[in-house]
């Protein structure tokens, strides 16, 4: 009975930590697919992608050199990963959990895609389906737009997606849009994504404490996030929507540790005054020691006829 | 040197002048250059060659033949930097501090202490640029020279003081080379001739007494300040560091003190020989020695008071950074040390010194044996331990980076600035009068005209 | 008695005759000189002002690499690759409108070494000689061991910049502190002021010496390694003018480093390369700067390690018993 006890619970133990590093890849994102076939080309980009950004914790694929983490990481040749959809190991580079990176900001679809093709090398027995190309677009064959205004009183950016094929232009409704700024490393999302209302029109509410550049400029830019739908429209506007930053010159005051032009007044002023009393010291002793030499030049010149 | 009245009869007196005869006679006599000045020049010369060719190895390899690393950067080199810019302290201490205060027995001192003075300056310089990684960039400080570093002030406060020690040396010779010049006839050419230039036209007159007293005057006072000032810009190398050890606000009296110290036990040394090798025990008393004695009592019990301030106040608080530092020299890897040098450089010598046995001149000049081998000893305390344990954990270097050993090409080109101060002694003290005559006889004449009025 | 009186004022007088006069002729000799030396220091400065007006003759608008249109000489207008003068004149300057700074989120680092390594390569430094180096921390033994990188912090109150007598290290307008081994004498008083013990003295000739032969000096790179000098982190100085992140905070595998600029209030993670907004990853994660309390004023910031997601090895702990 005991024994059965401590099996039971070994085993709810087990079953626990089991589901606790199960990681659940929503319905929808399991059956996500390639949009090109995999092949010799992708598999070395794919090789290439993996050393850089994968190996490091993962290993070399089939050797089992994995980093000893808790999670482990695994070996992606193994059974472990490979049982995984394409759709769900996509999903687990693009959101990370854990130790894991998230890499939607480092890899392009694409890219990720080629990885995953490259992982599959690895499967003798794996057969790719690739996704049909989509033909069921909002709007096909539609040039599909983006309109960003910046509304200051409310410091709201409105945003307008339209469709426009040959003269006639709709607004696109019900995509999913997000709204972006430029820094110098990378781009940050503000508000959350939203979606167009019957009118295409989507709004944004930015932070108030958003630095722009000298005159409040900001360099925004609004993507769909459902890029396979609406295609890769980006658009990159300049609003004056940020707040007025004048750029702060770390080494504008006197201090200590600035160069010698800025310096402390007082240091100057203390250090000059110091050496010029000193020198002129100096000076004046020299000048006593002149006159000892002028003294006995001007006496001497009489003192021999004396001595005589 | 004083020309009042009564001043003025004593130095036309047929006594002085007899009295000059006899004392230049004792002093002059070592101003020669015989063999034994040719040899122990010789064995200097080469002894400073070799140590020299220690120095154009570290040249070429860099300071990777020193025991320095990243985590004890400063090491020998710095700690006699920082002695010998103590002992070329004692100058100020004997002529101005004592000789203001109107101490006349310091009067055959005065010109040794000085000697000490300039000999240790002049070389403190060079062995800063020894510790330089790049000594060709030395030119760089003068043309790009911040005016908010320590070392800018250090290198200022440094030659100045030099200059003004070697006058404050010069200027009082003046009369004595007068006197001596028509004395040394059977010297080398070179030295009667500048001797010649060297006396600056002294006739003796009143007019130049009243001159270079003035003169004499001013530097006594200028070099108050400036000496304050080169050792405690020399303690603000460290001080202006957050380190523990060194981050300390007493740091700059606490210097001075100590460089009183080491000062003088120095020109106790440089007496001793002087007096036997020079025979010159007329001049250079036991009085002298007993009251030379009671000067390194007075300046060990200072230093011993800021000691106290430096480490039970730290000691007390135990700050992180502290304990860990007074740790290791309490009770860790630098005990030994630390305790031998203040127990045997410091407290053990002031408790010697109470009894009148040992002050004569033989105990006095072992006991400042002690003290001088404690002062560097005492600096290399202060400069390498709280390097050692820097804020952040030492990781991942080598084993070896984390106890500083000094090498023996380090050894070797510290021991070159030792033996080129003791060569700059040579040279002031053998070719030059080493003591005063003038002041001498003067000062002899008058004790004996005052005698004389009393009876 | 009288008579001699008058003798001596007469000597007297001589002797101040002939010192008042030779003052006299000195001052003037003194003076001389030195409306001489003032002469020609104006005609030097005043030479001076016309070669460089004359430079200034004929201009030319450009665009520079930080996006201002300026108008230079057209005789000053050379080809891209930046020679030794260019280099150290904006290296010295930094980069307009920055203000870099860095974020180490400890809860993230387990030890890895990918950013010491990346760094080593950069610069080529050996195995042992570090601008970032990775530390086992432990305050005490019932607070938790951690591993940090530790970078220079390109403190705002630098105290190694302070003390440097020829401004070999200095400060640059956009935050970092750099140094320009062209000038360093070596004296090494910026390794003892620095409390991070960030700085690394070339005690011998550096790794790549064969190899940087001939290369053009790049302060923002600290390459070629010049011996007897010293060396630290840069903020990877030179891949920020390219607006490219620095090398360890991209090497990192673990998304530990965040780095951005101040001023855009923005950081991106050189993993995920997901940029966030600063104040609100330090105040999120209860941000802290590294002994705050010497009042350096660091421009990186840590995130402390809690919530750690890995095991801290125990290997490691013995290592720091040892060292510390």
């Amino acid at each position: 009975m005991k024994n059965i006890l401590l099996v039971i619970i070994t085993l709810q133990l087990f079953i626990f930590d089991l589901k606790s590093q199960e990681w659940i890849v929503p319905d929808d994102k399991k059956s996500k697919l390639s949009t090109f076939p995999f092949d010799d080309i992708t598999r070395k980009a794919g090789e290439k992608l993996f050393s850089v950004n994968c190996m490091s914790c993962h290993g070399t694929p089939g050797k089992g050199n994995f980093l000893n983490l808790v999670p482990p990481p695994g070996d992606p040749a193994t059974e472990k990963i490979q049982r995984n959809s394409d759709g769900e190991i996509f999903y687990k580079i693009t959101t990370g959990r854990g130790q894991m990176p998230s890499f939607k900001s480092v890899l392009s679809s694409p890219e990720i895609w080629n990885i995953i093709s490259y992982l599959r090398s690895f499967n003798k027995t794996y057969q790719q389906q690739v996704m049909a190309v989509i033909t069921s677009s909002a709007y096909p064959g539609a040039d599909i737009g983006l309109f960003l205004l910046f509304n200051s009183s409310d410091s709201t950016v409105i945003l307008r997606a339209s469709a426009t094929k040959g003269n006639s232009t709709v607004p696109v409704t019900g995509a999913e849009v997000k709204l972006l700024i430029h820094r110098t490393f990378g781009l940050l999302t503000v508000d959350e994504a939203k979606t167009t209302d019957k009118n295409g029109m989507a709004t944004f509410r930015l932070p108030d404490n958003l630095p722009g550049d000298t005159s409040g400029n900001i360099m925004v830019s609004a993507r769909f996030v459902n890029e396979e739908l609406f295609g890769s429209s980006t658009k990159d506007t300049s609003l004056c929507a940020g707040i007025k930053t004048i750029p702060v010159n770390l080494v504008a005051d006197r201090a200590m540790w600035n160069n010698v032009r800025k310096a402390p007044v007082w240091l100057i002023l203390t250090y000059s005054l110091g050496l010029l009393t000193a020198l002129g010291f100096i000076f004046y002793v020299l000048m006593k020691l002149r006159d000892i030499f002028i003294v006995g030049e001007t006496l001497s010149s009489e003192k021999p006829s004396k001595e005589k | 040197m004083k020309p009042d009245k009564m001043e003025e009869s004593i130095i036309t007196s047929e006594r002085y002048i007899k009295k000059i005869d006899s004392v230049s006679s004792d002093i002059l006599r070592n101003v020669r250059i015989n063999r034994g000045f040719i040899l122990w020049m010789g064995f200097l010369s080469v002894a400073l060659a070799a140590t020299l060719f220690a120095y154009t190895i570290q040249l070429k390899e860099g300071l990777i033949v020193t025991g320095l690393r990243d985590v004890t950067s400063w090491g020998i080199y710095i700690a006699n930097f920082v002695f010998f810019v103590a002992t070329s302290l004692v100058g100020m201490l004997i002529s101005s501090v004592l000789g203001l205060s109107g101490a006349k027995w310091i009067k055959p001192i005065a010109r040794i202490a000085e000697i000490i003075a300039v000999a240790f300056a002049a070389v403190a310089g060079l062995v800063i640029i020894s510790d330089m990684g790049r000594p060709d960039r030395l030119p760089n400080v003068f043309l790009f020279g911040r005016v908010q570093s320590p070392i800018l002030w250090d290198v200022t406060v440094v030659t100045t003081y030099f200059f003004v020690s070697l006058l404050l040396w010069f200027l009082p010779m003046i009369p004595d080379l007068a006197i001596s010049r028509s004395r040394i006839s059977d010297r080398p050419k070179f030295l009667i001739k500048a001797y010649e230039i060297l006396s600056f036209n002294w006739i003796d007159h009143k007019k130049q007494y009243e001159i270079l007293n003035q003169a004499v005057r001013v530097l006594l006072i200028l070099i108050i300040p400036l000496a304050f000032a080169i050792h405690t810009v020399t303690s603000w190398l460290f001080a202006v560091t957050p380190r523990g050890g060194w981050d300390s606000s007493i740091f700059g009296p606490y210097f001075i003190s100590g460089a009183f110290v080491s000062g003088t036990s120095a020109v106790i040394i440089a007496m001793y020989f002087f007096r036997v090798n020079y025979k010159l025990q007329k001049y250079l008393t036991e009085d002298h020695f007993e009251k030379i004695a009671r000067v390194l009592v007075l300046v060990s019990i200072i230093y011993i008071y800021f000691n106290i301030n430096e480490f039970l106040v730290p000691g007390y608080k135990l700050k992180s950074i502290d304990a860990v530092h007074l740790k290791e020299l309490f009770s860790g890897h630098y005990a030994p040390l630390f305790w031998s040098v203040q127990l045997l450089g410091l407290v053990i010598p002031v408790i010697l010194l109470l009894f009148r046995r040992m002050r004569k001149p033989f105990p006095l000049l072992i006991i400042s044996g002690f003290v001088l081998m404690a002062s560097w000893l005492k600096r290399f305390i202060i400069v390498v331990p709280p390097q050692a344990h820097p804020f952040l954990p030492v990781q991942n270097v080598p084993a070896e980076w984390l106890v500083y050993k000094p090498t023996l090409i380090e050894s070797a080109v510290t021991t070159a600035s030792l033996i080129l101060v003791i060569m700059i002694i040579t040279i002031l003290s053998k070719l030059f009068p080493v003591l005063p005559i003038q002041e001498i006889a003067e000062e002899e004449t008058r004790a004996e005209a005052e005698q004389l009025n009393s009876n | 008695m009288s008579e001699k009186k008058n003798k001596k004022s007469s000597e007297d007088s001589k002797i101040d005759e002939a010192l008042e006069s030779s003052r006299r002729d000195f001052l003037k000799k003194v003076g001389i000189v030195g409306a001489a030396s003032v002469t020609g220091a104006a005609a030097v400065y005043s030479g001076y002002r016309y070669e460089k007006s004359k430079s200034t003759g004929d201009t030319i608008k450009v665009l520079t690499e930080d996006n201002r249109l300026v108008e230079i000489p057209k005789d000053q207008v050379k080809d891209y690759k930046p020679g030794l003068k260019v280099l150290q004149t904006r290296g010295r300057e930094g980069i307009n409108g920055k203000r870099w700074v860095m974020v180490i989120d400890l809860s993230r680092c387990r030890n890895a070494r990918k950013c010491v390594n990346a760094c080593q390569g950069a610069h080529y430094l050996r195995p042992y000689e570090y601008h970032i180096n990775t530390l086992v921390m432990q305050e005490s033994v019932n607070t938790p061991a951690y591993y940090m990188p530790k970078t220079c912090q390109h403190c705002d109150n630098p105290p190694c910049v302070s003390v440097c007598p020829v401004d070999a290290t200095f400060k640059r307008q956009d935050g970092i502190v750099l140094i320009d081994n062209e000038r360093c004498i070596g004296c090494r008083f910026c390794m003892a002021a620095c409390p991070y013990s960030a700085r690394m003295f070339h005690w011998q000739e550096p790794l790549s010496k064969e190899a940087d032969k001939g290369k053009e000096y790049n302060i923002e790179l600290n390459v070629p390694q010049k011996k007897g000098t010293i060396s630290k982190c840069l903020f990877s100085a030179d891949r920020l003018r390219e607006d490219v992140l620095p090398y360890c905070v991209s090497a990192c595998p673990n998304g530990v480093f965040y780095f951005g600029d101040e001023n855009e209030n923005a950081v991106t993670n050189g993993t995920t390369k997901e940029t966030v907004s600063l104040s609100e990853l330090l105040e999120k994660n209860g941000a802290y700067r590294l002994m705050a309390e010497l009042g350096t004023k660091p421009r990186v910031y840590y995130l402390p390690p809690k919530n750690r997601l890995f095991k801290f090895e125990k290997g490691a702990e013995t290592d720091y018993k040892e060292t510390t």
